[in-house]
Formats: structure tokens, sequence, C-alpha cells
């Protein structure tokens, strides 16, 4: 079990930290929009929907960079650093790792440059480079714009049908998993079994990445927590691949 | 064996460093060919005037002055996102799949994504730090009401709280309620009245 994919539900917490910004350091912009930028000029993309011409597209970034491979560096952390660290923190740390072990710079490169801008505030407060080739920026624009739909048409009818009960599977996550941890061996009823099928960036241990069909399915919260730590008159949905569902 | 974790501990120098560790990152990608000095600022600048909850709040503001509009809306929130005049791209990067559901006096939905941060870009932006807190993730789905009373909405027991949890691909978002009081005023001054948070489902629209 992963404790990063057994939030739902965990006891002893404080109250809400309700703070609205998106950001709530200007640093945090920065890598916001590096991922971005890596997820807008991913390989994979030549192979989407739509068609991007990504090899076409003259940037270095020659990887395969998705959600997924941010989720899967966040789920492969020691648990208590995931809950240490802040969410972009998670972010700065998985990413700028990723640059190195593909090769992009060194970690030398980057711990000394940090370090003379740690040193020399001049230097830390000057602008960044400027350049590149513009046709990498209308790649990032194109890909905000017309994104990467993982729907797919249907390779078999769907196996489960509104009002069916199902179970969740208690299956490995393996690297990465798209099944909250929280929900594994419970019933729920199939309240939607959306149209067509879905694929997911890339196949995982635990069986999605092929299109498949998905569900929406409606849990009552006493049949996953004990009564007495759950409230009155409420309803918790998911959407779930149909891999991760068996018959009741 | 025994463990080494050093604890939660942070330096005082904690934003610092990251903010030269990312600066450094940023420089080095630029000067490789990887990114151009202007990617991560016009991505920045899309999310101030293209996605962004100015245009979930004209979507819900439209809904409210038109039933015909509100029906498609929830039957189909990407084909109603085209009947606008929005921007290109209202089916794009994070909102290839948006649905949207229903606040009614019977009724109150709230979002949430207990895996990390799935979120509507086109129709709210980007998420806020609240969303993304793991407190709020394995909180809310447990103990709505709670968590609802700590962003200061009570609900009746009467009330039937639905939490929907983006496991998939579908992006969720919320329908509020229109307060009362605002019978005169125009789609604009609607659209106005409307919050990130009362489009999540932890806030309640006030005039």
């Amino acid at each position: 079990m992963k404790l990063q994919h057994n939030l739902g539900g965990l006891e002893g917490l404080d109250p809400v930290n309700t703070e609205t910004q998106v950001f709530v350091e200007p640093w945090e912009q920065r890598i916001f929009g590096i991922h971005t930028a890596m997820m807008a000029l991913s390989n994979h993309l030549g192979d989407s929907l739509p068609d991007y011409a990504i090899e076409e597209v003259p940037t270095e970034f020659k990887s395969f960079w998705t959600w997924g491979h941010l989720r899967m560096g966040a789920e492969g952390m020691h648990p208590f650093d995931y809950f240490r660290l802040r969410y972009y923190e998670k972010w700065l740390g998985g990413i700028s790792g990723f640059f190195v072990s593909e090769g992009y710079i060194t970690q030398e490169e980057l711990d000394a440059r940090t370090a003379a801008f740690l040193e020399d505030s001049e230097q830390a407060a000057a602008p960044l480079p400027t350049g590149g080739d513009p046709a990498i920026d209308a790649q990032v624009l194109k890909y905000l714009q017309k994104g990467d739909s993982p729907k797919r048409p249907l390779p078999a009818p769907p196996k489960f049908s509104v009002g069916d009960r199902v179970r969740v599977k208690n299956v490995s996550p393996g690297e990465h998993s798209r099944l909250p941890g929280h929900l594994k061996g419970h019933t729920a009823e199939v309240v939607l079994v959306y149209e067509g099928a879905f694929t997911y960036f890339f196949k995982t241990e635990d069986g999605i990445g092929v299109p498949m069909p998905v569900y929406s399915l409606a849990f009552k919260n006493e049949e996953i927590w004990p009564e007495s730590l759950t409230e009155p008159n409420s309803l918790y949905y998911n959407d779930i691949f149909e891999v991760y569902l068996e018959a009741v | 064996m025994p463990s080494n974790y050093p604890g939660f501990k942070y330096g005082a120098d904690r934003e610092t460093v990251s903010a030269a560790k990312v600066k450094a990152l940023e420089s080095l990608l630029i000067e490789k060919g990887v990114i151009t000095g202007d990617t991560v600022n016009s991505i920045l600048g899309y999310f101030e005037t293209e996605m962004g909850p100015f245009n979930g709040a004209k979507l819900v503001a439209r809904a409210w002055v038109d039933p015909e509009f509100k029906a498609r809306l929830l039957a189909d929130c990407n084909a109603a996102c085209e009947e606008m005049d929005f921007p290109e791209g209202m089916s794009g990067a994070e909102g290839e799949h948006m649905r949207i559901v229903e606040n009614t006096p019977e009724v109150h939905n709230i979002i949430v994504c207990t895996l990390c941060s799935c979120y509507p870009w086109p129709t709210l932006g980007l998420p806020p730090y609240w969303f993304k807190d793991p407190t709020f993730r394995a909180r809310v789905v447990r103990e709505p009401r709670k968590v609802l009373s700590e962003f200061g909405v009570e609900l009746d027991d009467s009330v039937e709280v639905r939490v929907w949890d983006s496991s998939a691909q579908i992006r969720w978002w919320v329908l509020p309620m229109r307060p009362e009081g605002t019978e005169g005023m125009s789609e604009a001054e609607l659209a106005g009245l409307l919050t990130p948070e009362a489009m999540m489902g932890v806030a309640t629209v006030k005039v």
C-alpha cells in the first residue's frame, strides 16, 4: 500500500487550509510553466488526438512526459517526504531530476548555477536568457488549445450497465495507478457508463493504458468507512476504469 | 533497520533555495534549446487571459438567465462552451471532457481529486492552493459537511452532499445556485458574483 494512493478518509488531520491563491510563492509559477511546456512538447503527441507534427517542432526536448510521469514520481516518493513537501516543491524535485536523468543537463550544472544565484543577489535578480525558436511556443499554444484527448472507439461493449453493483478490485498499484486505494474491495452502484472508451498516456502495471469503458460509480460512505466516522446523507462519486472493477 | 528520516524540518532558506533552483533550471533549459525565453511567460499569460474562472463564470451566468442553455450545459459542457464567444481551446488541455453538476436546495456538490489535482483548466483555470492540499483531499470525501463548515458553508442534514472525485479523465465542476436579490442583474453582473470556490462547491454565491 502506498499512502499517496490512500488519502481518502485519513483521520487525525488539521482543519483545511483555505488559501485561495494558485501560487503561494512567485517561483512556483516557473515550475508550473516548465511542466506545462514539457507536456506540450512530449514526443507521444505525434500519436495523439489531434495528430501533432511534434517531430518537426525545433525543440531539443525529445522525451515522453505527461501527467502520468509527474504522478509516478510523486507515488515513488518516501510517503513522509510526499507530505513534508509542498505541491510545487515536489514538482521542482521531480522535474529537475528528470532533466538530469535524461541527460539534458547535468546535476553539476544545476547545482553550480543554483549556488551562484544563492551567493550573488545581482545574478539571482538578472533577467533570464532570451531567444529560442518561436515555433516551440507555437506548439505549446497549440497544445493548450487542442489538448490530448484520451477518448477512443469502444473495443468491446461495456461489461456493466447503469444500476449494476460492482466491486473495486484489490489490485497492486505498481509504479502508477489511477485507482484511489481507499476504494479497494468496496462496492458501488454504476450511475453512468461514459460514451466511448478511454485510454491512458501509457500502459500501467495495474492494467490501464488501452481503450476501455469508464464508469461513474456512487459509493455510500458507510460502506467504505465505519459509520461512526461518516456523516449523514452524502454520496461519493468516482470515475473508474473498467479493468479495476468486477461483478459483485 | 533504523530510519534515517529527518522529520518535517524546513530550513529558513526554504523559498530562496527553491527560487534559485527553478531559475537555474529554466535558464539552462533556455540555453539548451528545450524551451525559449518566452515559453513560461506565454503559458502564464495564457492562464491570465484565455483559460480561467472568468470563463466558468460566464457559463454559469448564462445558465442562470437561460434555462435552455442550462439544460445544454448540464448535458454536454464542452458543446455548451462552443456556443459562447470564447477563445479557441475550450476543449483543450485538461478540458477535453468536462462535466458540470448543479447545486439545488436539495443537493450540494463538491469536487475533489484525491489522487492529486485534476481540474477543468478551460473553465476554472488553475486549482487554488487548498484544492491541492492533502488535508482537503483526505478529509472532504469522508466528512464533507465538516470541511464545508470550515469554508463557512453550513448545510442542513436534509441536503444531500455529493462529492465528485476525478479519478479518471472527466474534469468536474459545479453550477452553483443563483442567489436571491439578483433578479434585475445583467449576465455580466451575475458573472461578476462568481468565485472559483463557488464553482467547486465550497462556497455559496453572495450578492
